[in-house]
C-alpha cells in the first residue's frame, strides 16, 4: 500500500462518508426511539383484529419480530442500511480506479516507481475503509442508542452478528463494484456495470419480498445471502450466505487487483 | 550501450493503425528524436516503453530491463512528459507536486524550485483553472523534479508558448549534457533538429528511417518564398538557373538543396522586396527524404 495515495484518497473519500453517516444517524435514530411499548401493544392489537390487512402490508410482526431487535431488522436491514452504503460504493468504486484511466490522470500514479498492484491494493483499501467505517458507525451509534433508549432491550451480541452480515453484504457490492472499475477502460462502463448489478439485484429482493408470487426472484440476487431476521432470530445456520458473502467479497478483490495488473491502459 | 531498446514490436489496432515492426535504440546519453505525423504510432511506442501496454510481438526494454515485467523498477530513474496530462483537477500545483513528491518516496522536492523558476511557474493555483501552457509546465516539472536519468517525452511542448518552448528546448539540451539519455517524439522537424543527434521516423505504424540529424539536414531541401518589386523582376527571376515556382505575379517559390550561395547571388541581382522560410511540415521532409516515392 502507498501511503500517499491512501492519504490523499481518504481525503477525497470524507465528505461522502460524512453525509452518508448523517443520513444513517438519522434513520437508526429515529427507529430505534420510535420503539416503544405503547407501540407494540397497539401491533399486537392490530394483529388481532385485523391480520389479513397487516399480512397485505407485512407488517403481520410475530412475537419475535416485535422485539427491539426484530423491529430494527425490518425498519433498517431491508432498505436504508442496504441502500445508502452500496451508493457510497458505487461511487467511490468507480472514482477510486476507472475514472482516472478515462481521464488519463492514471499515467502519473503509474509513471512512478510504484508497481500497479500497489496502486490498486492502495485504492481498494480506501474503498473497504469507507464501507467499513459506515458499517462500524452504524454499529456503535446503534448500541449506544439502545443503552439511552431502551437498555432492557439490548441484544448486543446478536447485533453485532446482524451488522457483520451486513459487512459481509457491502464488502461484496463493493467488490463488485471495485471489479468493473478495473477492468473497463470508459468511467461510463464501469458504472454501468458498477451500479448496475448492485442496482439490479435490490431491486429483485425488494419484489421478492413483496409478495409470494414474486418471491421465487430470491434466488436470482445476492441480497438472499444476508438474511437479517434469520440472524436476529438466532436461526442456526444464518450465518452461511454470510460467510459466501465474505468469500465472495474476497475473491471478486483479489480479482480486480489481478486484472488491474495485468491489463494494458492506454493512458 | 543501449539505454532504450525496442525489438520489433507489433501492436496491431486494425485499418493499419498501430505500430509495426518497429526497432530501434537510444544509447546512453543520447538525444533520439523520435518524428512522425499524428496518429503514426509514437504514443503507441511510448505507451509500450512505460508499461502501460504489453506488447503482442517484440521486446521493449530500458537499462536491460523489461518494460512490462519490471515498470516500476524502471521509473525509479525515469522521467516522462505526455504530450497531453491529465491531473488530479480539485488539487491545486503545489499541492500535486508535493503528492508526486511523496508518492515517488523521494527525500525533499528535488529539483522542484529550479525548474519552477525556469519555467515561471507558479503552483499555487488551482490545477482545474490553469491554462494549457501552465498545466504543460507542471506536468514538466513533476515528471523531472526526481532528477531521472533517462528521460521520455512525448510531444513535450505542445501547449507552450514560443518563448516557454525555446526554454523547454534549453533545457533539454541541458539535460543531455549532463549525461541524461533522451526520447523525444514530435512531428516537427524544427523541434528535435536542435536537440537531437538522431532520428527515427514512423509513419502508419512502421519506421522509415532512422538517421543522424546531419544526414536528414543534408538530404532536405529548403524552400523559400521571394516577394519582387514588380512581376517583371519575378518573371526574370524564374529564368535563373534554379529549381523556381510562380506564386503570384510578386511572388516566387525556390526550392534549394546545397545551392543557397547560388541563390544569394542571384538574389542581388533582383529588386527583392520580401523572403520567407516557412517552416516544412514533416509529410514535405519525408517526401524530400525519399525522392517522391512514398505514397
Amino acid at each position: 500500500m502507498n501511503a500517499t495515495l491512501y492519504k490523499r484518497e481518504m481525503k477525497s473519500s470524507w465528505k461522502l462518508l460524512v453525509i452518508f453517516a448523517a443520513i444513517l444517524a438519522l434513520y437508526v435514530v429515529m427507529i430505534i426511539v420510535m420503539y416503544s411499548p405503547e407501540m407494540l401493544t397497539m401491533f399486537r392489537q392490530f394483529n388481532e383484529t385485523m391480520p389479513q390487512m397487516m399480512a397485505a402490508f407485512s407488517m403481520d410482526f410475530t412475537e419475535e419480530s416485535l422485539t427491539l431487535l426484530g423491529y430494527m431488522v425490518s425498519g433498517l436491514y431491508g432498505y436504508i442500511l442496504l441502500l445508502f452504503p452500496m451508493i457510497f460504493a458505487i461511487i467511490r468504486g468507480n472514482g477510486l480506479v476507472a475514472r482516472y484511466v478515462d481521464r488519463g490522470s492514471m499515467a502519473s500514479l503509474l509513471a512512478a516507481p510504484v508497481k500497479r498492484r500497489t496502486v490498486a491494493i492502495t485504492q481498494m483499501m480506501v474503498l473497504i475503509t469507507g464501507i467499513v467505517a459506515l458499517v462500524v458507525f452504524t454499529t456503535a451509534l446503534e448500541i449506544v442508542t439502545i443503552a439511552a433508549y431502551a437498555p432492557k432491550q439490548a441484544e448486543t451480541g446478536r447485533l453485532l452478528l446482524v451488522n457483520l452480515g451486513l459487512l459481509g453484504l457491502q464488502l461484496f457490492i463493493g467488490g463488485v463494484c471495485f471489479l468493473s472499475s478495473c477492468v473497463f477502460n470508459e468511467s461510463r462502463t464501469s458504472l454501468a456495470f458498477g451500479a448496475g448489478i448492485p442496482g439490479v439485484m435490490f431491486v429483485l429482493q425488494l419484489l421478492a419480498q413483496a409478495g409470494d408470487k414474486t418471491e421465487s426472484l430470491k434466488y436470482a440476487t445476492f441480497f438472499t445471502l444476508f438474511r437479517p431476521e434469520a440472524i436476529a432470530a438466532g436461526t442456526s445456520g444464518a450465518m452461511g450466505g454470510v460467510m459466501v458473502l465474505f468469500i465472495g467479497a474476497a475473491l471478486l478483490y483479489a480479482g480486480a487487483v489481478v486484472a488491474f495488473s495485468r491489463r494494458d491502459l492506454a493512458v | 550501450m543501449s539505454v532504450v531498446s525496442i525489438q520489433n514490436l507489433t501492436r496491431d489496432y486494425g485499418g493499419h493503425r498501430g505500430v509495426f515492426d518497429v526497432s530501434f535504440a537510444v544509447d546512453e546519453g543520447e538525444a533520439f528524436g523520435f518524428l512522425g505525423p499524428n496518429g503514426a504510432g509514437k504514443t503507441t511506442t511510448i505507451r509500450h516503453l512505460m508499461g502501460f501496454l504489453k506488447p503482442r510481438a517484440g521486446v521493449c526494454q530500458i537499462g536491460g530491463m523489461d518494460c512490462w515485467a519490471q515498470r516500476a523498477q524502471i521509473q525509479r530513474t525515469l522521467g516522462y512528459v505526455p504530450g497531453e496530462i491529465a491531473f488530479f483537477d480539485d488539487m491545486t500545483g503545489t499541492e500535486y507536486l508535493r503528492f508526486i513528491a511523496r508518492y515517488r518516496g523521494m527525500q525533499g522536492t528535488g529539483r522542484q524550485r529550479e525548474l519552477l523558476e525556469r519555467f515561471d511557474l507558479n503552483p499555487a493555483g488551482r490545477i482545474k483553472k490553469m491554462s494549457k501552457g501552465m498545466k504543460q509546465k507542471l506536468g514538466i516539472v513533476a515528471a523531472l523534479m526526481h532528477d531521472p536519468s533517462i528521460l521520455i517525452l512525448d510531444e513535450p511542448t505542445s501547449g507552450l508558448d514560443p518563448l516557454m518552448q525555446s526554454r523547454f528546448i534549453e533545457l533539454v539540451m541541458h539535460e543531455k549534457e549532463r549525461g541524461k539519455t533522451i526520447l523525444m517524439s514530435s512531428h516537427m522537424f524544427e523541434e528535435v533538429e536542435r536537440t537531437c543527434h538522431r532520428v527515427g521516423i514512423i509513419r502508419q505504424g512502421k519506421l522509415v528511417a532512422v538517421d543522424s540529424v546531419d544526414a536528414l539536414k543534408a538530404k532536405q531541401q529548403k524552400k523559400y518564398i521571394i516577394t519582387f518589386e514588380n512581376s517583371k523582376a519575378a518573371e526574370a527571376f524564374c529564368k535563373e538557373d534554379l529549381h523556381t515556382e510562380m506564386l503570384t505575379h510578386h511572388r516566387v517559390a525556390v526550392t534549394v538543396g546545397d545551392t543557397i550561395r547560388d541563390l544569394i547571388a542571384a538574389l542581388n541581382r533582383y529588386p527583392v522586396q520580401n523572403l520567407t522560410a516557412p517552416n516544412q511540415s514533416l509529410e514535405e521532409i519525408f517526401l524530400q527524404y525519399y525522392g517522391g516515392e512514398a505514397e
